[in-house]
Parts: structure tokens; sequence; C-alpha cells
């Protein structure tokens, strides 16, 4: 064996002196819990208490030719809320580019988006357990600095393994203002993905292939722009009641505007959907571990940093579901950011940042049908309100050395549409946010939260108390408090230290069960109590 | 034993100086347009800062950067490039975020996280100096007065 090890090391060594004139980088992630019994919560750590998952990523790179690989290990089980069949170790991805002038090759795993992801997003989010990257080949051209175009045809991952839907995509993009020598930014795109999985089915009219189409622009003037993009995908498969076959088509619509001047940005965004789900395998549609999907679906809503406003958070409706009554969602958002600048009325010595977002979704107005497992639906009309929110957030700073920030949310949250509950909550929540910066890179960091919702669990309070001893070491106690109906305590303390490209981070407390949302994803997490070890470094 | 080994080649290959390099791709800045991104750090050092919409601390290390921007523009030439790394969720935000808060950096977008992924998804904020495309100083994480310290840092590789 020790023969094997050796021979491996001058290998290695060998190909790095070879490889001198290319260049290697990689990076190691490794997050690990250590789950305990916890009585106050009625919790009980599972079957294997310490679980590990990690990712460790090479890359080289020689002139035109990159290669990379990133093996995973999930050991002896994912953690606690990430999908189960990640339970192994292997080479989960790897990848040869080949890039010359305009021509860009990959064959094995790679990741790609066509517009804002409606119709295709393939990404990676280690947090979500998310990667549905495409194993297969993608080739991209530039034909000239204004039009290019992507193929690419695989299978998806799906885990470990890969996914029984095989996907082809086509994408063009043609960038006018360069094309005509505009001033004005003028973007247009189109693409094509169609997926195609085996079917067992006696229906010879069963819709073995599903394909999806999209057009869209962006326009951007000195300060406005616009955007839109539609997409439709062909009927596929309605899951739920299995004993009658029928299909029904998707569509989505995307509208944007913005007006951005010096110290004052606006934006508005109109989204609407109907049985959007895209999987790369029919059979998964709306599993909780968002695997094999093909788009990307976001919640467009603010997202908040503090406790108190991450318990309700709302998670797109985009799955056709005649069982539950829902057919997709129609809605939108604004947000107006506007600073003060120092010396202006407003202003003050320091000057003063506003920043306001309203929104607002509901679902479409449908009839549904439960004993031909169909629905008949205008895309364009709205029925109930799932939820709806405003808030507003103001940041001052009143000295050199001292700033404040303070939030006030309202919240109105269908819990029956959103998580399957059983309530409908209203909600303000109000938080006050104190930094104030000592010398030598020294700060310290105070907020205080609170909600008040007049359903589910009721009222809640928290805190974060953080103390940053340089650039590179900074520790905090947390705590978010049910006070009204359970009186649990969901406290933590850690600490991080961060040197060059390295990072390590401890922690110890409970984890809040529930849907936990990342980047407008959500997935369910089961409460838990235990330590928690992450490292990262890159090279 | 095939961990041991892996670890083993993992090990040689972190001692092996890696230089790392910024890749070669275009990304769009907020007006829309097509920025190469490995022209901007031609014959000088620039800052590469990676932020989004939703991360307090980058929104903060941006702001603090922004007090002393143009003074230190004036005394020796220092430049910022915010990359913003929100994904489509996000991105309508950016433009408003970075106008709305007066901030004077060119703003790209890495909608598809294209530049973040080739340097292995770290975490954000995430600081770079580049020049000629070479990455010279890296530092994640932003704490109040780290400023400070990266225009000391940046002044060591004016020549």
């Amino acid at each position: 064996m020790k023969k094997i090890l050796l021979t491996a090391l001058a290998v290695c060594s060998l190909s790095i002196t070879v490889a001198q004139n290319g260049t290697f980088s990689g990076g190691f992630e490794s997050n690990t819990q250590w789950y305990q019994d916890d009585n106050g919560l009625g919790t009980t750590a599972p079957q294997d208490q310490l679980r590990s998952n990690n990712y460790f990523k090479l890359k080289y790179s020689y002139g035109k030719f990159t290669a990379g690989a990133q093996y995973e290990m999930y050991q002896p089980s994912p953690l606690l809320g990430y999908f189960p069949g990640y339970d192994d170790n292997a080479i989960a991805t790897y990848f040869a580019n080949f890039r010359h002038k305009g021509l860009d090759i990959t064959a094995g795993n790679f990741y790609d988006q066509f517009g804002s992801g409606l119709i295709y997003r393939s990404w990676e989010d280690h947090t979500l357990g998310v990667d549905n990257s495409i194993k297969g080949i993608r080739v991209n051209y530039q034909f000239t600095d204004y039009l290019e175009a992507t193929g690419f045809a695989g299978n998806q991952r799906a885990a470990f393994e890969l996914s029984d839907g095989t996907i082809q995509g086509f994408n063009t993009e043609l960038d006018l203002g360069t094309a005509l020598d505009l001033d004005t930014s003028i973007n247009l795109g189109a693409s094509y993905v169609g997926r195609y999985q085996q079917t067992t089915s006696p229906d010879p009219d069963f819709p073995a292939t599903v394909n999806a189409y999209s057009i869209r622009s962006d326009v951007y003037f000195d300060a406005f722009n616009v955007g839109f993009e539609y997409v439709y995908k062909d009927p596929d498969f309605n899951l739920g009641n299995n004993s009658v076959s029928n299909y029904s088509d998707g569509q989505a619509l995307l509208f944007t505007a913005g007006y951005a001047i010096p110290g004052l940005g606006i934006n508005a965004l109109f989204r609407t959907l109907e049985n959007m789900g895209f999987y790369s395998d029919r059979e998964e549609q709306g599993n909780a571990f968002l695997q094999q999907t093909i788009n990307f679906i976001p919640g467009y809503t603010k997202q908040s940093s503090y406790a108190v406003s991450n318990i309700y958070v709302y998670a797109p409706q985009a799955l056709l579901s005649i069982a539950d009554e829902k057919a997709g969602e129609i809605g939108g958002q604004i947000d107006v950011v506007y600073t003060a600048d120092k010396g202006s009325l407003l202003g003050g010595k320091n000057g003063i940042t506003f920043s306001l977002n309203y929104a607002n979704w509901g679902g479409i107005d449908a009839v549904y049908d439960q004993t031909t497992n169909q629905y008949e639906g205008s895309f364009f009309s709205r029925s109930d309100r799932y939820f709806e929110e405003i808030s507003l957030e103001v940041y001052k700073k009143l000295t050199d050395d001292f700033s404040i920030k303070g939030t006030g949310t309202r919240t109105y949250y269908d819990g029956r549409i959103i998580e399957g509950g059983t309530f409908v909550l209203n909600g303000t929540a109000l938080v006050a946010d104190f930094l104030y910066e000592l010398d030598k890179g020294r700060s310290v960091r105070l907020d205080i939260q609170h909600l008040s919702a007049d359903a589910d669990r009721g009222n809640w309070a928290a805190t974060t108390l953080e103390y940053a001893f340089s650039s590179s070491l900074s520790i905090y106690a947390a705590d978010l408090y049910n006070y009204d109906e359970t009186d649990i305590h969901y406290y933590s303390a850690g600490g991080s230290y961060t040197k060059g490209r390295s990072r390590i981070a401890v922690n110890y407390g409970r984890q809040r069960g529930g849907l936990i949302c990342v980047g407008g994803v959500c997935r369910f997490v089961p409460e838990n109590t235990g330590f928690t070890l992450n490292i990262s470094t890159n090279f | 034993m095939k961990k041991i080994l892996l670890l083993a080649i993992f090990l040689n290959f972190a001692f092996a100086k890696a230089q790392t390099e910024l890749p070669q791709l275009s990304l769009r800045n907020i007006k829309g347009k097509k920025i190469d991104v490995q022209e901007l750090s031609k014959d000088r050092p620039v800052v590469f800062s990676f932020w989004a919409t939703w991360c307090t601390p980058c929104m903060r290390e941006l702001d603090a950067i922004k007090e002393h921007y143009s003074e230190k523009q004036e005394e020796f030439g220092f430049e910022v490039i915010a990359v913003a790394t929100d994904d489509s969720r996000t991105k309508p935000r950016v433009k408003t975020e970075a106008m709305g808060r007066n901030w004077p950096y060119e703003i790209l977008l890495d909608t598809k996280n294209e530049i973040i992924r080739s340097l292995g998804n770290p975490q954000i904020p995430l600081t770079l100096i580049v020049k000629n495309n070479k990455i010279v100083y890296r530092h994640s994480s932003f704490t109040p007065g780290a400023e400070l310290e990266l225009f000391e840092e940046f002044k060591k590789h004016l020549n």
C-alpha cells in the first residue's frame, strides 16, 4: 500500500512540475454537525449523530484547456434536511473545457442559465443541497461581439446518479445595441429546452417529450430599463390522480422596469405563471428536496437577514396541484432605495438611506375538476391573496463610528397555501440594529427584534450580539424566543476566523425547524440542536 | 486507504503554488453593456469586490469604501469593481441598490455565477486585488474598519 501511496505522490509531484505553465486551483468545504438530544425542544438526535457534508474541488488550466472534478462525501449520512440520496461518497461531477476565440466547448458536468432561468437553470448551492448540473456536452459560440449561441444535451445530476430524462437546449442572444452601435443597450434572446423521458403509458398521446420555448428582451436607456420574458411549455403529465391521464401546458410572463439616478433607485416587477414546474424526471414534480429541476422560479419578495423576518417567508407557487386547487401565481414587487446626501436637509451630517419594499402575490383564478384531473384557468386573472408584505428600512450613521438601522415590516401570510398548514397570519416585525466601531478594526453589533403575529406560534422576540476583534476574528451570541405559545428559546453562539483564503466557523445551538429559504428557494429542515463546524478553503 | 490517498493528493496540490487568475469572460454592467473582465486590471491594480443585495456585510463594505473613495482615487488611483453575484431573483434590485446608495463603482452582474464559480464558490463578501489579471490579494468577510486595511494593501501593489 505504501508503494502505491509513494507512487501517487511521485506522480502528483511530477504532474505539478510538468504543469509549471498551467495553473492548479481548487477548494475544500466541510460542513459538520454533531446532533444532540434536546428535551427542551422535544427532539432526539438522529441515528447518525455526527454528520458531515464535504466538497473537494480541483481544477487545472493549461492554455485553452481546463479540466476539473468535484469529490463529495456525506458521511455517515448527509446533514438533516438534505436529500437522503446523497448518502454516499464519489467523484460527483467532472468536466473538460476548451476555449478558443469564440468557441467554448464543455464535456462533462456544466452549469448554465437561459434568460432569468424561467426556462432553464443549472446551479449549485451547498446550503440548499442543490446541484442540478447537466452531464453531457455544451457548445457555445460567439459569432461576433453581438451574437452568440449555445446548444447542449445531456442528463441532469440526481445526487450520485443521473436523471431518467434527457435534456437538450438551445439559446441565442443578440446584442442589438452593439450591432447598431447605439447608446441604448438592447439585448434580445430566444431559447428552446426539451426533455425526453421514456414512458410505459398505454396512451399513444402520452407526452414523452416536453418542449419549452422562450423569448425575451432587456432594454437599457440612460436611467430607465425595461425587460420582459415569456415562456411556453408543452403539455406535460399532471401528477396527482394517476387513474386519469391528463396533460396540461404551462406558461410564464415576467416583466421588469427600473429607474435609477444617483441617490435614487426604483424597480418594479410583475410575474404571472401557471403550471411551470419543469423537472427532468416527471415523477419528481414538486419533490421536497429540489432535485432534478430544469427551470428556476424564485420568490420575488424582500430577503432579510433577521431571525424574526425569516419565519414567514413566501415560497413561490409554480406547480399545478388540482387536488389543492392551485395552478400558479400572479403578483409583483416594488423596491425603492433613496439616499439623502451628507449636508442635505434630510441627510444631516452623515447622510441617511431609506429602502422600501412592497410585494403582493396571489393565486390565478381557475376552476378545478377533481374527477377528470383537469383545470380551466386564465393566466391574467387573480383569485386569493397568498402573501403580502411591506417593509421600510432606515439606515443612519449618527456619528463617524456609530450607526443604526431600523426596519418595520407588515406581513400577510397564508400558511395553508405556502406551507400546507392550517393558519392565516398577520404579523408586524420591528428590528433595531446598532453598530459601534471601536478602533483597530474592533466593533460591536447588537440587534433587537420583535414579531407580533396573530396566528400559528404567536409573538417572537430575538436578539444578536456580535463582537469583532479584527477583520479576521469575530464571535456572536443570539437568541430567538417564542414567548407566546411554546416558551422555547432558539439560542446559539459561535465564532468565525478568516485568514486569506480560509475560513473556519464553529457554533452551538438550536435550529428552528420549518421552511428554510436561501435565495428565494425554500426547503424544510427539522428542528435540531447541536454543534456545527464549517471549514472552507480555496487555493 | 482510498481516503488517505485522496488526502495525499489533495495536500500535494495544495502545496503546489497556485497562481489564480480571473477567467476569460465578459459580464454585463448595470447599463446592459458587456465588459471584458480581463481588460479591467491591465497594468494597474484594481479591487474586485463580490457582493449581493441580500448580503448585509457586503453592503456595509461598499458603503464604507464610498466614504473615502474620491479621496483615495485622487491620492493613488484606488479603483473598485463591484461584482454582484445576485441570481435572477435579486438581480433587478442590483441597479436600484447601487444607484440608490450613490455608489461610484463600476457594477458588473455575475448572474450565472461564472466568476464566483471559477474562484471556487467562496463565501461573500470576497475582496480581491487583481493586477494584470493575477489575483495578488484575497480576503473574505468584512468587519468595520477593514476598508482601511484594504487601502494600505492596495498601495503595496502600485508598482
